[in-house]
C-alpha cells in the first residue's frame, strides 16, 4: 500500500506529513516514557522482523499481491498503538530512503495510513474483542480491520489525488486489501501473538508493564 | 544484564528477520501489490503511462529491493542490509531514547 511521489500532488502530500508529524512526535515521546532495557531488544527485533516480512508479497489472486503491515502486531505486544506508529515510521524511513518503496514525499501519507491509521483501529479493535473472543481472534479481527480501513482510507486519498476515481477506486482498494488483511495481516498476527503468549506471556502488553518481580530487578540493574 | 531474556528474543527475531530475507526473493509473488493493481484497472490509459514515467522525488540506492546486475543474490543481499539497517536503527533509537538505563 505504499504510495509513490507520483500518485499525489505535492501540496496534498505536505498536508498527510503534517497530519502524521504530531503522531510521530506523540511516538517518541512513547518511547521516551514507555520503552526500558528490556523493552529495547524486543522492538528491535519486531522491527527488522517485520522489514522482512513486507518485502515478502503474497499472491493472492487476481493478478494481486499483498504483504503484512505489522503496526496491530507492534500495538499488541506493547500495549499502546504508538509503538506501532513508531516502528512504521522508522521501517517506511528505510524502505523509502534505501529502497524507493513508497516515495519520500508520500511518506507522511504512508505513515498516516499504515502506522496510525491501521495501527490505531488494529489495537482498539483488538482490546474491544480480547474479552469475548480471547486473544487470537481478537488479533486477527483487529490486524484484519486495521489493514482495510486503512486501505479505504488510501482509496479516498488516491480520490483526493484525482489519481483514483472514487467508487471504482473504493471498490478495488477494499476488495484487494480485504484479502490481504485477511491471509497477510490477520493470519500472520494471529499466529504471532498467539505464539508469544504461549511461549512468552510476559511479553504482552498488561504483563509487560506490571511485572513487580522484573521492575524491582531492573531497578537494581 | 537484566534484558537477558529479551536479548534472546532479539537474537530469535535477527534469525527469523535474516531467514525471511533469504527467502523473500523467491517466495516473493513478482504481481504488483494492491494500490498497483487498483491503479492499473481503475485510472485511464493515458494518465497511467503519466504516472508512471514520472521519477521519484530522491533516487534510491536499491530501487525495488535489488542491486543492479546482481539478480537473486543482489535481492537477497538488499533486504538482508534492509532488515540489518531497520534493526540498527531501532535498537539504536531505543538505546537513545532509554533513559532510565
Amino acid at each position: 500500500m505504499h504510495i509513490p511521489d507520483s500518485f499525489m500532488p505535492l501540496s496534498q502530500a505536505i498536508v498527510y506529513w503534517v497530519i502524521a508529524l504530531p503522531f510521530i512526535i506523540m511516538s517518541m515521546k512513547w518511547a521516551k516514557n514507555d520503552l526500558d532495557e528490556m523493552k529495547v531488544p524486543v522492538l528491535a527485533a519486531l522491527a527488522a522482523g517485520i522489514f522482512a516480512i513486507q518485502a515478502m508479497n503474497i499472491p493472492i489472486g487476481m493478478g494481486t499481491s499483498g504483504h503484512m503491515v505489522g503496526a496491530t502486531l507492534v500495538a499488541i505486544v506493547f500495549g499502546s498503538p504508538w509503538a506501532g506508529v513508531l516502528v512504521l515510521t522508522l521501517v517506511l524511513l528505510v524502505q523509502g530512503f534505501a529502497f524507493g518503496d513508497g516515495g519520500i514525499t508520500t511518506m507522511g501519507a504512508n505513515i498516516l495510513n499504515m502506522g496510525i491509521i491501521s495501527g490505531f483501529v488494529g489495537y482498539y479493535t483488538y482490546v474491544a474483542l480480547r474479552k469475548s473472543t480471547g486473544t487470537s481472534i481478537a488479533a486477527f479481527g483487529g490486524a484484519w480491520l486495521g489493514l482495510f480501513i486503512s486501505s479505504i482510507v488510501c482509496a479516498v486519498q488516491m480520490w483526493i489525488a484525482g489519481t483514483f476515481p472514487l467508487v471504482p477506486g473504493l471498490i478495488a482498494m477494499g476488495t484487494y486489501h480485504l484479502i490481504i488483511g485477511f491471509v497477510g495481516e490477520g493470519l500472520i498476527t494471529a499466529v504471532v501473538i498467539t505464539a508469544i503468549a504461549k511461549s512468552r506471556p510476559d511479553l504482552l502488553e498488561d504483563n509487560f508493564t506490571v511485572r513487580p518481580e522484573k521492575s524491582k530487578k531492573e531497578a537494581h540493574a | 544484564m537484566s534484558g537477558n531474556s529479551n536479548m534472546k528474543f532479539l537474537y530469535a527475531g535477527i534469525a527469523i528477520a535474516l531467514l525471511l530475507s533469504v527467502l523473500a526473493p523467491f517466495l516473493a509473488s513478482s504481481d504488483p501489490d494492491g494500490l498497483e493493481s487498483a491503479a492499473g484497472g481503475v485510472v485511464e490509459e493515458s494518465k497511467m503511462s503519466e504516472i508512471e514515467e514520472m521519477e521519484p522525488a530522491v533516487s534510491s540506492p536499491m530501487p525495488d529491493y535489488a542491486i543492479e546486475g546482481m539478480g537473486k543474490s543482489g535481492e537477497v543481499l538488499a533486504i538482508a542490509v534492509g532488515t540489518i539497517a531497520v534493526l540498527a536503527i531501532s535498537f539504536g533509537f531505543g538505546k537513545v531514547f532509554n533513559k532510565k538505563a
